[in-house]
């Protein structure tokens, strides 16, 4: 038996309606992740939200996902990494297919079972997009979620898990031409002979509700009523899609999330993709999913500018290949990233940067001080002449709450409303965002974003 | 301290000169130096060279053989200054003191920087966004760090924008009485303040152009002045300080964005050493760094020109324009020559010899006896301030 704790959950501030990426287009919503975000940034602000209330010992960090930012490197580690949470753990990357959330979430499942784990962070993300002028076609969309797995009493617990194995690949290629998918085969031959697999070992009569995460779902619903399913009041609709869009590895783990928003007993959570991950589990309290209002991407041209596909030849933005250097990264993870400053034993003035003495008044020692993340603008400017995405880009020195300061760019200020506007006074917080423009070798570091 | 001498002063047409290279404008300003001062090449005993940035100009400057190879200068000391904007105001303070220690009996300090040869989106603003720390202060331009101070001197003392522009407004007319001035075109407030946005609240004309040019003087002991050949005008005072590097001035929670620390030591030590208790009334024209208007305007206060807070009153009440109580930047200042950012600081010192020397035609500040350049470097990080005077 294995619970979920708490979760975490992260949706970017931006989002498109169905109609703007095309004149024909539904008017559903896509959440579109900014320039300056990627899967690590999401998902290290859903994990911190997923750990905030709790303070457990994490024994596993595992990553789902399938769009990659890394290379021979394990994202699962560096989001530890970032998190701070000791070397001394399990670090797994699941980014085989957008069945990996539910892969992630089997394994936590057997792990805790085998009683050799106890508490495992599961995070999954996605920031895939279709191709260019496919967009009304595919329902995409961009979010992290992180769920913490554990041995002790949760929200959810879950019954038991299975997995139905598909072997052959669903995709087809003519002569190295691009892979596509042919869902004719992938529906009948894949989803449907695996469906019916599952179907018959299920006590359909037992359970109350049925989230059926596949694009190939309403192929099932012949064989459920076959199978005695009452499809209006067992089958639950997807809750995700209207309101984010299709959210790849994240998609099953956020309904299973929005699945808690009714005590229920005896539910299950079917992921198609490839094979079949089946979750059995029981709500045991509600909760309320909240998302954030977002602000609307209102051209496509601003569309294209974010997922980096307009022209950038121009004196305002040029792919620029910044100087990024591992070694420093290391050195200096312990004071830029984790935010540990030094403040002075003798007058108290908190510093980010280190120093032989103090600035102030000369002293000499400095006890270390974890800095907030929360401040308010000291001064700041608009700059209109560094390349960037959307010019021009507002660089902020924020006296931090509780001491300590440290000067940043603003981000997610795109169509920021003019109540929000940033001035001196503002109350910000800092969020982990990309600096490098170019992507190949990204720099996290910390932008600032206007406190509503 | 020994008292020092400028005997000998040069200065390149400052502009976008194509027709000249790098070693073009190192001769050309040597030798009317070394004209005015005149002596021979040979007489020569050490030599200090002033480029800063050798990588977003021609590659040239990275040592001091690239002023001996033009001028055919060799076996001689020679050492190349490096310290951003102040660069040309501590090649001065390491001739002199090479002269205070009896190190050569005659002493060159030459500034030279070309960056036009490249567009100017390839220099100045490629070196913020390619060099240094990957993310600290990314996103910042010269112009957003000090368009930082502006912002909070609007909000803590009541300056405007206007007062802000009014500065590039005057020292735009006081360009065009100099013939060797980058831009010799008066422009009004509006245009200033309606010209594009580069870090708000600085406008393209609220910011100076980058440029070449050269700028040369030769120095002695005082004591070795022929006052028949020279009309010589002596160092009073000499003040340098870096007082920050390039972070801590937006990491540290005590700096208030109103005042260049640096500008305020370095003036201290100058004063000190020219034995000057009130600058307003002492001395008679000063050339400021204003490589933005905003600093222009920050610096009245750190030289002590007036309190803190009062540096518009100067302004609104035209005391800083030529003809005014204090004339500021008679020669268009950075805003209108432009900032060759080595030779800005010994451009600077040639301005006010010039005065000093009643040669300054219709720009003349009239029975000028005293002046004082002051040349900063970095964020503000770094200040040379020089007294000069001709009386000794």
């Amino acid at each position: 038996m294995s619970y979920i704790k708490s979760y975490g959950l992260y949706v970017p501030a931006f989002k498109i309606q169905g109609n703007v990426l095309h004149p024909s287009g539904r008017k559903n919503e896509h959440r579109i992740a900014y320039v300056d975000e990627d899967i690590i940034t999401m998902s290290f602000e859903a994990a911190q939200q997923c750990l905030h209330t709790v303070s457990k010992k994490i024994d596993a960090v595992f990553f789902a996902g399938n769009t990659p930012v890394f290379k021979n490197r394990y994202h699962a580690s560096y989001l530890a990494d970032l998190l701070q949470i000791p070397q001394n753990i399990l670090a797994l990357d699941f980014f085989q297919t957008n069945r990996s959330g539910t892969d992630a979430l089997l394994m936590a499942h057997q792990l805790i079972k085998s009683k050799e784990f106890k508490n495992i962070l599961i995070v999954a993300a996605n920031q895939s997009f279709p191709s260019i002028g496919k967009e009304s076609e595919i329902p995409f969309g961009h979010a992290a979620v992180a769920l913490l797995v554990s041995a002790s009493n949760g929200f959810i617990k879950l019954n038991h898990t299975k997995s139905y194995s598909v072997g052959y690949a669903e995709e087809f290629e003519y002569k190295n031409n691009t892979v596509t998918y042919d869902p004719r085969f992938s529906r009948v031959v894949g989803f449907q002979t695996a469906f019916k697999s599952m179907l018959a070992e299920l006590n359909t009569k037992n359970i109350s509700s049925f989230i059926i995460n596949s694009s190939y779902a309403k192929a099932a619903i012949s064989d459920l009523k076959n199978a005695g399913v009452n499809i209006e009041t067992q089958l639950t609709n997807d809750q995700v899609v209207p309101s984010l869009g299709y959210t790849g590895a994240a998609h099953a783990l956020l309904r299973f999330i929005y699945a808690a928003e009714n005590k229920s007993e005896h539910n299950v959570l079917i992921d198609y993709n490839n094979g079949i991950n089946l979750i059995g589990f029981s709500v045991l309290e509600n909760k309320t999913v909240s998302l954030n209002k977002g602000s609307n991407i209102n051209t496509y041209q601003d569309y294209l500018i974010i997922r980096k596909a307009s022209n950038f030849n121009s004196y305002k933005y040029k792919t620029i290949d910044m100087f990024s250097s591992e070694m420093m990264n290391e050195r200096e993870k312990n004071q830029l990233i984790n935010l540990n400053g030094f403040e002075c034993a003798e007058c108290k003035t908190t510093y980010l940067i280190k120093s032989e003495q103090c600035k102030n008044c000369k002293n000499k020692i400095f006890l270390l001080k974890k800095l907030n993340t929360e401040g308010k603008v000291f001064t700041y400017t608009k700059e209109f002449y560094f390349p960037a995405s959307f010019a021009p880009i507002t660089m902020v020195v924020i006296d931090l709450i509780g001491g300590g300061r440290i000067t940043v760019q603003l981000t997610d200020d795109m169509f920021i409303e003019q109540k929000n506007k940033l001035q001196i006074g503002s109350k910000v917080k800092l969020v982990l965002r990309k600096m490098l423009e170019n992507g190949n070798k990204p720099n996290y570091f910390y932008k600032c974003i206007v406190e509503p | 301290m020994k008292d020092i001498a400028i005997i000998g002063i040069g200065v390149t047409k400052f502009g976008e000169l194509f027709h000249q290279s790098y070693d073009d404008l190192v001769r050309d300003a040597a030798i009317q130096a070394i004209s005015d001062a005149q002596i021979s090449i040979d007489d020569i005993g050490a030599a200090w060279l002033s480029t800063a940035f050798p990588e977003i100009g021609v590659y040239k400057g990275r040592s001091g053989m690239d002023l001996c190879e033009p001028l055919s200068l060799y076996n001689i000391p020679v050492t190349r200054v490096s310290n951003y904007c102040a660069s040309g105001g501590d090649a001065i303070r390491n001739a002199a003191n090479a002269l205070r220690a009896g190190e050569c009996d005659v002493a060159m300090a030459l500034g030279v920087e070309k960056l036009r040869d490249r567009q100017p989106q390839d220099s100045i603003v490629k070196m913020m966004v390619e060099y240094g720390h990957p993310y600290l202060q990314k996103g910042f331009t010269a112009a957003g760090t000090f368009a930082v101070y502006a912002n909070r001197i609007m909000h803590e003392y009541g300056v405007t924008r206007e007062d802000i522009s009014s500065i590039s407004v005057k020292n735009h007319f006081h360009g065009t009485l100099n013939h060797k001035a980058h831009h010799r075109i008066a422009c009004s407030l509006e245009e200033v303040m309606t010209s594009p946005m580069v870090a708000n609240p600085l406008t393209v004309m609220d910011s100076c152009p980058t440029t070449d040019g050269a700028a040369c003087v030769i120095m002695v002991r005082a004591e070795d002045v022929d006052k028949l050949k020279h009309k010589p005008v002596y160092i009073k005072g000499i003040g340098f300080s870096i007082s920050t590097g390039w972070d801590m001035p937006f990491f540290d929670p005590n700096h208030n964005f109103l005042s260049f620390e640096a500008t305020r030591k370095a003036a201290q030590t100058a004063y000190k050493q020219a034995g000057i208790t009130k600058p307003i009334e002492e001395i008679d024209l000063i050339e400021v760094h204003d490589c933005f208007s905003i600093v222009e305007l920050l610096t009245y206060e750190d030289l002590g020109l007036c309190k803190p807070g009062e540096a518009k009153d100067l302004l609104r009440g035209n005391e800083t324009k030529l003809g005014g109580s204090i004339p500021v930047n008679v020669s268009g200042g950075l805003l209108s020559c432009g900032h060759p950012v080595g030779a800005t600081g010994i451009r600077m010192v040639h301005e006010v010899a010039t005065h000093l020397r009643n040669n300054a035609g219709e720009r003349q500040v009239k029975n000028a006896q005293t002046g004082m350049t002051h040349n900063i470097g970095g964020p503000g990080a770094i200040a040379s301030v020089i007294i000069l005077s001709n009386q000794i």
